[in-house]
């Protein structure tokens, strides 16, 4: 316990050093003299050979010196050539440029009214913004006796197309999935949700990989404090770098040591604009497809956004037999080493004959057998995702041995602990929320260990110990096993069943408590009778 | 972060832990199917019908054993004859899944008060087997019987007898809890079903039992036992079996002849049949009402009769109420001759009149064999098949 303190304590202190660090570094202001702050750029990107420094000047009587610095392969290279290097060089020429044109601040302000031909363009001050800029892939102008350089905007480089979301899959519903640039995925969300309403805050999260993360939401459903909350969360992370929205998700969320996802992520815009309605806040971070939305509720997570396409009874069938396959992953293999160790009277007589029969020979305790099955099945799912694509069919061959008829003909296991595994197995697949299923996963190892010990009672025991943990939870201020408890009779519409969409005439209470009524379609559709 | 460091603690212990309870994996256990118990001389022997998994199992792939073994052992007690077995057994017998519990005649005209004891008090015991008498035969001969079909003698024996208590009648199925509280009532006596065996016993022990398609040897439920309390007095023959089971409202379903009115018979299948038993003080005198409703299709005709005719249906109907009145005063007159009310009429008395009761309760049996029973039947025929005149008619 103590060794781990130390070395809590030691990391702390890096951080702070490095911190201090890096401030002396920025907040460097351009002096307006062209060489020598040419120089300065010229020293810090001496040994970075993708960012380009073109100098030129402008102007046919009165030359100004200039120059633009970009990133090759960041910066788009025809955009420079047409809009930037043209109009400065060519164009200019062309145009009047008498003395005072060309004089002090005019010219900048010339060149970005008139000359420039891109989107958007900004000021630059200071060198730290300057940096980011160039390696953000905009293409930065300086122009001889500036304060200022101007930074255009021509980032672009080469992305993954939107595509099929991967780990969320429907059968009916839209097919796009989020990408790895963020302005692609707020254009996804703002293809959805055509309102001024929506909010789209950004901010720059990471010293030094200065990821861009933007908070989106919409004014007038989403509860204020939520948005205050997440920003200054988001405020708070002080870090070298941010690579993932899980990083985010761990830095912010309402508890780290808990097994449950307090934070929901998704790949699916539908899902974060469906999470926007209702009120929540969605936080994308640039460089992953995945868009964090809080605050999450547990029942979020047996929730699929086919349900709300599909008709209301279909979703309501399909979430019971959620909710069953989570009772079943999480204590299918424990429920088994209960019955069959300490229980066996509840067994109907033929079954216990039967189990037994099987039972018969296999060397190890039913808890030691589930135990290698179990794990011998995360063995093969871990190896199912990391191995190279070129060896798939291996896994899967030999994960039929091990895992079947072969194991059972071996004597080590018995064939009705493969079922239940299997079941356990494919019962786990069925989450749409992966990394609640994953937790999953785990906890079954415990529920294992307490029927293992203690039979039904000790699964009693453990599911208790997890409600109770559930209820302790929130997430961004909002009880995590709402609307159950606290009981709201209107939310628990949309949990376990689905309604029909005439019934769900308002946005879940806990989370956004104003503007609850979000549907006012009359409630029956059918024509007037005739005359 | 102190709390989590604990709960690792605990959560470590938990695997060392295991074992201390009352755990048992399940190829340790011999599972009990069928218990009997006999008597030579003074102590009890007890015989317990332990199922071989391996040999059950439809994968087992039948090494040509036998299904089920038995284990004897004798002791002055039934527990202690229980626990000395595991000196031959070779794993610890496992009673929960117990199905069938055969008593001797003999231990039953003794009085099974002694034995039955053991059997409520163990936890292990689930109330839910059948109790039956071995007639004629030790009991252990009646475990000592393989049988075609079901693999497990004492499943065969369970669902047989469920069986012909719903489609037959003339059995009744009694499970540990009813046999209990009939015999802690003071207004009731109970009755057990007999079992025989049907051909050479001895014959059944072997595998070639069950590789003939007549077997040497096969169980048969035949009539049921009378106890006065816990002691065997007499046995009801097929008549009035069935006669005790119509006035217990356990009768499902039944066959019955009726005689027509030239020559020959009419078989009739009973498909719903309510029995209400109700008590009435006449002068100060309990009196019992007997009220039968019962529905019948008509299964087989063996006699010249037009079925067309409702006239002929009514006619039917007033012979069948004649006929079923008939067996149940066939059955009442046993008893009584007996001397024991084994129909729950004291209960019924209780219940009507709880204060006459409390005088009458101590004399009760007595009081049995002559208190006044009214039979009322009301028989309906509803189908009579898929044939509306039966062929013979032609003749």
């Amino acid at each position: 316990m103590s060794l781990f303190r130390t070395i809590k304590k030691n990391a702390k202190q890096k951080v702070i050093e490095s911190s201090k660090k890096d401030d002396s570094l920025t907040k460097d202001p351009l002096t307006g003299i062209f060489s020598e702050d040419l120089q300065k750029i010229n020293k810090t990107f001496e040994k970075s050979s993708d960012v380009v420094i073109r100098e030129f000047s402008i102007g046919s009587e009165e030359k100004v010196k200039a120059a633009i610095i970009y990133t090759d392969g960041l910066a788009d290279t025809t955009s420079i050539q047409t809009f930037i290097l043209d109009s400065l060089m060519v164009e200019a020429k062309q145009m009047d440029n008498t003395k005072e044109n060309l004089h002090s601040r005019k010219i900048l302000q010339w060149v970005k009214a008139s000359l420039l031909t891109v989107g958007s363009v900004a000021e630059i001050s200071d060198f730290d913004s300057l940096f980011t800029n160039i390696l953000s892939g905009n293409t930065v102008i300086f122009i001889d006796g500036m304060k200022v350089a101007i930074g255009a905007s021509t980032g672009r480089w080469e992305e993954r197309a939107i595509s099929e979301p991967a780990s969320e899959t429907v059968v009916r519903g839209p097919r796009e999935s989020f990408s790895e640039n963020i302005r692609k995925n707020t254009a996804l969300i703002r293809r959805k949700i055509k309102d001024s309403n929506l909010l789209c805050e950004q901010k720059e999260i990471g010293r030094i990989t200065k990821t861009c993360v933007a908070v989106m939401y919409i004014n007038g459903i989403v509860n204020e404090k939520v948005v205050e909350e997440v920003h200054t969360r988001l405020d708070r992370i002080d870090i070298d770098g941010i690579l993932e929205s899980g990083n985010i998700e761990e830095l912010i969320q309402d508890e780290t040591f808990t097994p449950f996802p307090t934070i929901y992520n998704t790949e699916r815009p539908d899902v974060i604009a469906a999470g926007l309605l209702e009120g929540r806040v969605a936080i994308l971070i640039d460089g992953t497809p995945f868009v964090l939305i809080v605050p999450s509720l547990f029942i979020q997570n047996f929730q699929v956004p086919e349900d709300y396409y599909q008709r209301a009874d279909i979703s309501t069938f399909l979430r019971m037999l959620r909710i069953v396959c989570f009772l079943i992953s999480l204590l299918g293999p424990s429920f088994y080493i209960a019955a069959t160790t300490y229980h066996q009277e509840m067994l109907p007589t033929p079954l216990l004959v039967s189990l037994a029969a099987q039972r018969e020979g296999v060397p190890f305790p039913a808890f030691v057998e589930a135990l290698i099955m179990e794990i011998t099945f995360e063995i093969l799912r871990e190896a199912g995702i990391r191995m190279p694509r070129a060896v798939g069919q291996t896994v899967s061959i030999v994960g039929a041995l091990v895992l079947g008829q072969a194991a059972v003909e071996a004597g080590i296991v018995s064939a009705s602990m493969v079922i239940v595994v299997s079941i356990t197995a494919i019962s786990n697949f069925v989450f749409p929320a992966y990394n609640m299923a994953i937790s999953i996963r785990m906890l079954r190892f415990g529920m294992m260990m307490l029927a293992a010990s203690f039979g039904l009672y000790g699964i009693t025991i453990g599911l208790l110990a997890l409600l109770l943990h559930l209820n302790s939870l929130r997430s961004f201020g909002i009880p995590y096993m709402a609307p159950f408890s606290p009981f709201i009779k209107d939310d628990i519409k949309d949990t376990i069943f689905r309604f029909p969409l005439k019934f769900l005439g308002t946005r879940p209470r806990l989370i956004s408590q104003k503007n609850s009524k979000r549907n006012h379609t009359p409630a029956t559709s059918k024509p007037e009778p005739r005359e | 972060m102190k709390m989590l460091s604990w709960l690792l603690i605990i959560i470590l212990f938990v695997p060392i832990l295991s074992g201390c309870w009352n755990r048992r994996e399940l190829n340790e256990l011999a599972i009990v199917a069928a218990l009997a118990i006999d008597k030579t001389g003074d102590n009890y022997l007890v015989t317990a019908q332990v199922i071989d998994p391996g040999q059950v199992s439809t994968n087992g792939g039948g090494g040509g054993r036998a299904p089920v073994t038995t284990y004897s052992e004798k002791g002055k007690h039934i527990f202690e004859a229980v626990r000395r077995m595991t000196t031959i057994t070779p794993r610890k017998l496992y009673f929960s899944h117990l199905q069938m519990l055969v008593i001797s005649e003999e231990v039953a005209r003794e009085g099974m008060n002694n034995t039955l004891d053991f059997l409520t008090r163990d936890p292990e015991f689930r109330k839910d087997f059948y109790i039956v008498v071995s007639r004629e035969l030790n009991a252990s001969q009646i475990l000592k019987n393989l049988s075609p079909i079901e693999k497990i003698p004492a499943q065969k024996m369970r669902s047989s007898l469920e069986t012909s208590q719903k489609a037959w009648a003339p059995t009744i199925a009694i499970q540990m809890d009813e046999l209990i509280s009939s015999l802690t009532s003071d207004g009731s006596n109970p009755v057990l079903t007999g079992i025989t065996i049907k051909g050479e016993g001895d014959d059944g022990q072997t595998l070639q039992n069950v590789e003939r398609i007549e077997p040497f040897a096969r169980l048969k439920y035949k009539n049921i036992a009378v106890f006065k309390k816990d002691k065997l007095i007499g046995w009801l023959n097929e008549k009035e079996s069935k006669g005790y089971n119509y006035i217990k409202d356990k009768v499902e379903n039944t066959v019955g002849p009726i005689p027509c009115e030239k020559k020959g018979e009419l078989i009739i299948e009973v498909i719903r049949s309510k029995t209400k038993v109700k008590g009435k003080f006449i002068n100060g005198k309990p009196t019992i009402d007997i009220q039968i409703r019962s529905e019948a299709n008509i299964a087989e005709v063996a006699c010249q009769i037009d079925l067309t005719d409702p006239n002929a249906i009514r006619k039917i109907e007033k012979k069948t109420d004649k006929v079923n009145i008939n067996i149940l005063k066939t059955s009442i007159a046993r008893a009584k001759k007996l001397g024991v009310d084994i129909y729950g009429f004291g209960e019924v008395i209780h219940r009507t009149d709880p204060k006459a009761w409390k005088s009458l309760k101590k004399n009760w049996n007595q009081e049995f064999t002559h208190l006044p029973i009214t039979i009322h039947s009301d028989f309906k025929i509803r189908r009579t098949g898929t044939v509306n005149q039966s062929f013979l008619k032609k003749e």
